[in-house]
């Protein structure tokens, strides 16, 4: 075996990744302490696992993230194909000022999001709980699935809908024959992408979620203001396993849908 | 006489202030092989998508079988196309994306396999049914994409610079392909190039396009040897095209020298312009020549040598002759009067085609 050399580059790298993760490692080592507080390790135990799965209030609190967070995805990525092939057939300076807007969206701050979608249930009389989270969480996600998908159907040779139509299909047989099994790598990765957005949203959700609901990112603040308590380590080290399950599977899918679904275009001049 | 299958009557297109085609007339007989020959951006590819119904026509019909179908869409057209890209679709295998067509209109799926089974025959990929696209190459995508324009059973066949993205061999080994197939099959095959050489080595007839309008349709031969203008002497073949006098019929001044021709029905001492191809102009000694020149260069491209000639005018003559000379030496040029071919300035093709006429019977 060949010994890896010393390098200035890798220390560096080895150093910024120890930082990055030292208190996630610090927090999931805690998790298994037998004691009740982060000052010392009291020795291995699964206790905080317990209460954990003990508590009915987290465990609903868990399934209701779970559920927003699954159909936000779901209606975003719908509404967000259909907002990205509506943007592909648009052109010039309107095709501009759509994507825009979908960009604003998506670099504006959350909190400032958060706010105004407060002031906006609150105007309309909707009731603050599911249906403000999910609506809210619907609306932030769609301009992330249109960017996911937008480069796939941007790379399409559209003389594959003309082969399309040309071989007797209707506008709709194109669609769902054609275009939506090319770009399915891009939707796959754009509902992943807003599944992990919408199940780890603090600042949007900490505005628009009521009394009677919440989702787990607020409800971890709120129990951490209440003092440290290491059930919410043990709900961590989960919620980090399950995330990295999903960037695995986002993976996974871009990977081996990548490799088949690979756009074969032999391109040359004279397309007019 | 065979029927006319498709037909263009003044057909012009323009995309904004764009004009593309303008007052595009031809016929298309059923069973014969097209070749739309164009430099880019001629217009040949927007011919192409107006009969395959990608685009509508600006101005003018198009009649298919007799009827017009200006606003028929491309997915009740009964033509097929072959892409310059494929087009194939990447995520279904060499049979699914052959099945296509039949599958859309609802075939029975033991017919759309024994169809499939079929076209794949022809065109010499029996067995690669499972293969995904991606496992095929170049040269076999090409022929994917021909079974699934074929096995709809066309009555055009469209192919857009379809033999393009393909190395020379694979190239000059499927134009024959190509027109055995067409001939098998007995549809008629439009097709779009660029490559004089496989025009005229595919077609029955060529239509040649320049700047959106038709320039000359013939077949091969006719093209070749008698070219309207100077635009389709230089683009079909190389040519020697000099500026001469028509003295009176049968005789054509060049560079103040008198020569006989074959060439007539012109007004006398009318200004026109002479082709000389190449491989009719001979190397003989300064005697017997009937210009006589200096070599200046020679190349050997393996079947001739490309020679050049300057006369004693200082007009520089291309010969291509299967004989060595030596570059610096005096030699003379001889040629033949068939092998002089003189065209008018702004003749339409109408008119060069009755003046033709009108000598040839004469004789």
């Amino acid at each position: 075996m060949k010994k890896h050399h010393f390098s200035w580059s890798g220390l560096y790298l080895t150093i910024v990744f120890i930082i990055l993760y030292a208190p996630i490692v610090y927090l999931v080592v805690y998790s298994f302490s037998a004691g009740t507080t982060m000052e010392k390790y009291h020795g291995f135990s699964l206790r905080h696992y317990a209460d954990l799965f003990a508590d009915t209030r987290m465990i609903t609190i868990v399934f209701n993230t779970l559920i927003v967070a699954l159909l936000a995805a779901l209606i975003a990525t719908i509404v967000g194909t259909l907002g990205a092939l509506a943007i592909k057939e648009t052109r010039g300076k309107v095709r501009n000022s759509l994507l825009s807007l979908n960009n604003v969206l998506m670099v504006s701050p959350d909190v400032i999001i958060g706010a105004s979608f407060l002031i906006f249930f609150t105007m309309l009389g909707i009731r603050l709980g599911f249906v403000s989270v999910l609506l809210s969480h619907i609306a932030f996600c769609i301009p992330i699935v249109v960017l996911m998908v937008l480069p796939k159907l941007n790379e399409l040779s559209p003389t594959l809908v003309d082969a399309a139509y040309d071989l007797g299909a209707s506008r709709w047989q194109a669609l769902s024959q054609v275009i939506l099994p090319a770009i399915t790598p891009g939707i796959g990765a754009g509902f992943f992408m807003v599944l992990t957005y919408s199940l780890d949203d603090f600042a949007v959700t900490f505005f628009v979620t009521g009394n009677g609901f919440s989702t787990l990112s607020v409800e971890i603040y709120s129990r951490a203001r209440q003092g440290i308590n290491l059930e919410i380590n043990a709900l961590s080290a989960l919620m980090l396993l399950a995330s990295l399950l999903l960037v695995g599977g986002y993976y996974l899918i871009s990977k081996h849908g990548g490799r088949r679904h690979r756009v074969i275009a032999v391109k040359e001049g004279d397309a007019q | 006489m065979t029927e006319n299958i498709m037909e263009f009557r003044h057909v012009g297109k323009q995309y904004d202030d764009n004009v593309v085609l303008r007052d595009i007339n031809f016929k298309i007989e059923a069973g014969k092989f097209y070749t739309l020959l164009g430099p880019s951006g001629s217009g040949k590819t927007t011919i192409l998508r107006l009969i395959a119904g990608f685009d509508q026509p600006t101005s003018g019909e198009i009649y298919f079988a007799g009827q017009e179908i200006n606003d028929v869409p491309a997915n009740r057209r009964q033509v097929n196309t072959v892409f310059q890209d494929y087009a194939l679709f990447p995520h279904m295998n060499v049979a699914e994306n052959v099945a296509f067509g039949l599958q859309i209109k609802g075939v029975k799926k033991s017919e759309i396999k024994r169809r499939v089974d079929e076209a794949l025959q022809l065109v010499q990929l029996a067995g690669y049914g499972a293969r995904e696209i991606t496992a095929m190459s170049g040269g076999q995508r090409q022929r994917v994409a021909i079974a699934r324009a074929i096995v709809n059973e066309p009555q055009v066949l469209l192919l857009d610079e379809a033999l393009s993205a393909l190395d020379h061999k694979l190239r000059v080994q499927m134009q024959t392909e190509l027109r055995q197939l067409q001939r098998k099959l007995g549809i008629t095959f439009i097709f779009v190039t660029h490559d004089q050489e496989e025009a005229l080595a595919m077609s029955d007839q060529i239509m040649i396009i320049n700047d959106g309008k038709i320039q000359q349709s013939g077949t091969p031969v006719d093209i070749y040897d008698e070219p309207l203008n100077h635009f389709v002497a230089d683009f079909i073949g190389e040519s020697n095209i000099v500026p001469g006098i028509m003295k009176k019929d049968y005789l054509v001044a060049i560079n103040g020298q008198d020569f006989k021709c074959v060439d007539a029905g012109m007004r006398p001492n009318e200004r026109v312009e002479v082709v000389i191809r190449p491989e009719d102009l001979d190397i003989t000694t300064v005697e017997q020549g009937q210009l006589v020149g200096t070599v200046d260069t020679q190349l050997f491209r393996g079947v001739d040598y490309q020679i050049t000639v300057h006369d004693v005018r200082d007009h520089v003559w291309k010969i291509n002759s299967i004989h060595k000379t030596t570059v610096g030496a005096r030699v003379g040029i001889s040629f033949d009067p068939e092998d002089i071919h003189v065209m008018r300035y702004n003749e339409t093709e109408a008119d060069f085609d009755a003046r033709l006429d009108s000598y040839e019977e004469g004789e």
